[in-house]
C-alpha cells in the first residue's frame, strides 16, 4: 500500500525557461520538487463503478521524511468491517533497499510483517496502482517532450513516458505539466498494447507556504468505466510529527 | 434470565448515552451463521450472533467494552462480554487494566508464545481467530525504549481452556476401560496472590527483523486428568479386577520461554516462532505412574513463509512438538508433525474474497480443509459461502471428526 504523497503531481513554481528544458528536465522538476518535511491529512477514496454505484473509503495519513527513510502510517476509518485497521511503510532512498510494511488488523490483534514489492499492484481495489501514487522513479522511464498546448485556460507542457522495463503494465504514459507550478495537470496511461487505459485529471491544489498539495483528484478507466476520485482534506504540513508516531505502540493504539 | 437483560438493556442504555455525550465509537456486526453436516444434514451450527465495541480513545486514557449477544440453536439470549478494559497512557509507556484478549508470537492458526489468552473450543479451531480466544482478567504495562517494548502481564486468576461439553458433535469421548467417575472439586484455581500468572516479552521492531521474547509462570489452561483405578476383589476368582475409574481434572503449574521473529526475504516474509515448555503433564499407560501422568518437558516450534502477489497472499507452516526424555507408554506421540496452507485471494477490486486454508497432520495423514467464498454486496453487507471438511486417518487430529465435515454460510452487516 501506498500513502497518497501523490509525488508525481506536486511541484513548486520555478522560473526556468521552457526552450531548454528537455522531457526529462521537465519531469525531473515534477518528481524532485521541494515537498514538506511532514504532513497529516484525511483521505476519502471514493470508488464509482460503470452503474454509478459508490464505495468509500477513509483513512487518516501521517507521512514524516527525515531526507534517508520516509515512514508513513495510515489509520483506517471507513468501511466499518477495516475500522481500527492500520498500515505502516518505511521507504528507504537507498533504491537497492527494499521497503519494510507491516499491518496492524484489530480482529486478530497483532501488527504483521508484510511484504509486497510489486508497484503494479492495485491500492485497495481503487484505480491507482502504488506507481500512479508516488512511488515510480523518475529514471524508470525515458521521457520526451512532445509538445506545448493550452488547456483549461493552463499552458502545459506535454511529455511522454516510456517505460524502460518492456514487460511494465502501461506502454506509455503522457503528462500535461502546467508552466507556472510544474503540477502534473492530466495524465494519460496506456496499455500494452498501446491503446488509451486510464485518464487521470487533477480537480483541485493548493499552495501551502510555497508547497503545491494536490486535494482532489479522478482517475478514469476508460476501458471498463470505473473511477476512482480520491480527496485530501485537513491537510497540515511540517507540524513536527514525532518518530514515536511511525511505532508498533501508535499502530496498535489507533487515532 | 431476566436479570441479564435487564442488565445488558440498561448497558446498552448507559452507553447509548455516554455515546451521546462523550462521542464513543460504536461499531460492530450483526450475523447469521448456519451449518449443515454433509453425513446426515443435521444443523452442526444455529447461530445468530450480535457483536457490539465500544470504543474512545482520548490522549491520556481510553477504554474499550466488547459485549456480545447470540442464540445458538435456541430462542434463548446468550451473553459474554469479550473485553471490556481500561488504557492509560503515559509519556514512555501504557497501562491496560481489565478484562482482554492478548495476541503473541508470528505464527498463524497455531498457538505457541500466544498462551496469554486461553482458547474456546467449544466449536473445535473452527472459529475465526478472534472469536476462539478468551478474555483474562488482566493488568498489562508496556514500556516503550525507541522500537523497542517490554511487556509485562500480570493475571491474578487462571481462566481456563474451555473445552466441548458432551454431547457436543466436538467431544470425543475416551475409550476408558471402566465405568469413570469425574470429581471436579480441585478442578477450580482459587484467586490469590499465590496463584498468580505473571508473562513478559521483549519485542524489536526493525528495519531486518521483527523479534519477541517472551516467558511465563502460569497455569496449564486444560486440564490434566489424573486418574485412579478402583480395584475391587472378585468374590469368586479372588482376583483383583478393575471396577472404575476416578478422574480428576486439575490445573497445573507451568513455566514457557520462547520467542519469535519475522523478517524480509526477497518479497518472503519468513516468520520462526518457538516455546519450550518445563513440566507439562502427559497422560501416559505405564501402570506405575501415579494417577497415570507423567511429567515431561517439551518444545513446540513453527516455521512459515508468506508471499503476496498483486490480490493474492500465499502461506505456509511448518509445526512441530517434541517431547523430551520421551517414554514409550505416553499417549502422545514423540515427535508430532503437522503444517498449514492458506490461499487467499481480493478479488473483483476487492469485493470477492476467496480462501484455502488447511491444516495438515503430517504423521498419520489427516487434514482439516477449509474452502471459502465471500461476496461484499456492499461495503457494509457479505454473505460468505464455506465448507470445513475432515479428512484422513481417524486417529488423527483432525480425521477423528470426520463425521463433522460441514458446508455453511455466514450472512453478516458490518456497522
Amino acid at each position: 500500500m501506498a500513502v497518497i504523497s501523490l509525488v508525481i503531481l506536486t511541484g513548486t513554481i520555478m522560473n526556468v525557461k521552457a526552450q531548454n528544458l528537455t522531457g526529462r528536465e521537465i519531469m525531473d522538476k515534477v518528481y524532485n520538487r521541494p515537498s514538506p518535511d511532514d504532513q497529516i491529512s484525511d483521505l476519502t477514496m471514493t470508488l464509482i463503478n460503470k452503474s454509478g454505484q459508490t464505495r468509500v473509503r477513509k483513512l487518516k495519513q501521517f507521512i514524516k521524511d527525515d531526507g534517508k527513510v520516509e515512514k508513513k502510517i495510515m489509520f483506517f476509518i471507513a468501511p466499518a468491517d477495516v475500522k481500527n485497521t492500520s498500515f505502516m511503510n518505511w521507504s528507504y532512498d537507498n533504491s537497492d533497499k527494499s521497503d519494510d510494511q507491516w499491518i496492524y488488523l484489530p480482529a486478530i490483534k497483532r501488527v504483521k510483517r508484510i511484504s509486497s514489492d510489486d508497484k503494479s499492484d492495485y491500492f485497495m481495489g481503487s484505480d491507482f496502482t502504488y506507481d500512479d501514487l508516488g512511488d515510480r522513479k523518475l529514471d524508470d522511464d525515458t521521457h520526451k517532450l512532445l509538445r506545448e498546448e493550452t488547456i483549461e485556460g493552463k499552458d502545459c507542457y506535454v511529455v511522454e513516458s516510456v517505460p524502460k522495463d518492456e514487460d511494465y503494465m502501461y506502454s506509455k504514459t503522457v503528462t500535461w505539466v502546467m508552466k507556472d507550478n510544474y503540477l502534473g495537470l492530466k495524465k494519460e496511461f496506456y496499455d500494452e498494447d498501446g491503446e488509451l487505459l486510464k485518464i487521470l485529471h487533477v480537480d483541485k491544489y493548493q499552495d501551502f507556504s510555497g508547497i503545491w498539495i494536490i486535494e482532489k483528484i479522478v482517475m478514469k478507466n476508460v476501458q471498463n468505466n470505473h473511477e476512482t476520485k480520491m480527496e485530501l482534506t485537513d491537510i497540515k504540513i511540517n507540524t513536527g510529527i514525532p518518530d514515536s508516531k511511525f511505532t508498533q505502540r501508535m499502530m496498535m493504539r489507533g487515532l | 434470565m431476566k436479570r441479564v437483560i435487564i442488565a445488558i438493556a440498561m448497558s446498552f442504555f448507559a452507553l447509548s448515552y455516554v455515546n451521546a455525550q462523550n462521542n464513543v465509537d460504536i461499531n460492530g456486526f450483526a450475523r447469521n451463521y448456519t451449518g449443515i453436516l454433509y453425513d446426515n444434514g443435521d444443523f452442526s451450527i444455529l447461530q445468530n450472533t450480535f457483536n457490539l465495541d465500544f470504543q474512545k480513545t482520548g490522549d491520556k486514557v481510553a477504554f474499550k467494552v466488547n459485549p456480545l449477544l447470540y442464540t445458538y440453536g435456541t430462542d434463548s439470549i446468550n451473553f459474554r462480554m469479550r473485553e471490556l478494559y481500561l488504557d492509560m497512557y503515559f509519556k514512555s509507556f501504557d497501562l491496560r487494566i481489565g478484562k482482554q484478549q492478548v495476541v503473541w508470537g508470528k505464527a498463524d492458526g497455531v498457538f505457541i508464545t500466544d498462551i496469554v489468552s486461553p482458547l474456546n473450543l467449544t466449536e473445535f479451531l473452527l472459529p475465526d481467530f478472534d472469536e476462539i480466544r478468551r478474555g483474562v482478567y488482566a493488568t498489562k504495562l508496556d514500556y516503550y525504549l525507541g522500537n523497542s517494548t517490554f511487556e509485562v502481564i500480570w493475571i491474578p486468576v487462571l481462566t481456563p481452556t474451555v473445552l466441548p461439553q458432551q454431547g457436543s458433535i466436538w467431544h470425543v469421548q475416551p475409550d476408558f476401560p471402566a465405568p469413570p467417575t469425574f470429581d471436579y472439586s480441585k478442578m477450580n484455581v482459587k484467586a490469590s496472590l499465590d496463584n498468580s500468572e505473571i508473562f513478559g516479552k521483549y519485542s524489536l521492531m526493525s528495519s531486518i527483523i521483527d523479534i519477541d521474547l517472551m516467558g511465563a509462570y502460569t497455569w496449564d489452561a486444560t486440564p490434566t486428568m489424573h486418574v485412579q483405578k478402583q480395584i475391587e476383589m472378585d468374590s469368586t476368582t479372588h482376583k483383583p479386577v478393575l471396577k472404575g475409574l476416578l478422574i480428576t481434572p486439575q490445573h497445573h503449574r507451568l513455566t514457557v520461554a520462547g520467542g519469535s521473529f519475522s523478517s524480509t526475504i526477497k518479497g518472503f516474509v519468513l516468520r520462526g516462532e518457538a516455546a519450550y515448555y518445563w513440566g507439562k503433564y502427559f497422560q501416559t499407560a505405564d501402570p506405575a505412574a501415579v494417577d497415570a501422568i507423567v511429567q515431561k518437558d517439551y518444545l513446540n516450534y513453527v516455521v512459515g513463509l508468506d508471499y503476496i502477489k498483486g490480490d493474492w497472499k500465499f502461506s505456509t507452516q511448518f509445526i512441530q512438538k517434541r517431547i523430551f526424555d520421551y517414554q514409550e507408554a505416553i499417549q502422545e506421540d514423540e515427535v508430532q508433525n503437522m503444517m498449514t496452507v492458506l490461499i487467499h485471494g481480493d478479488i473483483l477490486r476487492q469485493t470477492l474474497h476467496l480462501e484455502l486454508f488447511s491444516y495438515i497432520g503430517l504423521d498419520n495423514f489427516n487434514a482439516l480443509i477449509r474452502p471459502k467464498i465471500t461476496y461484499d454486496f456492499s461495503d457494509a453487507f457479505s454473505v460468505l459461502l464455506g465448507s470445513n471438511i475432515f479428512t484422513g486417518d481417524e486417529d488423527g487430529m483432525f480425521g477423528k471428526y470426520g463425521d463433522n465435515s460441514m458446508i455453511y454460510t455466514k450472512i453478516k452487516y458490518n456497522f
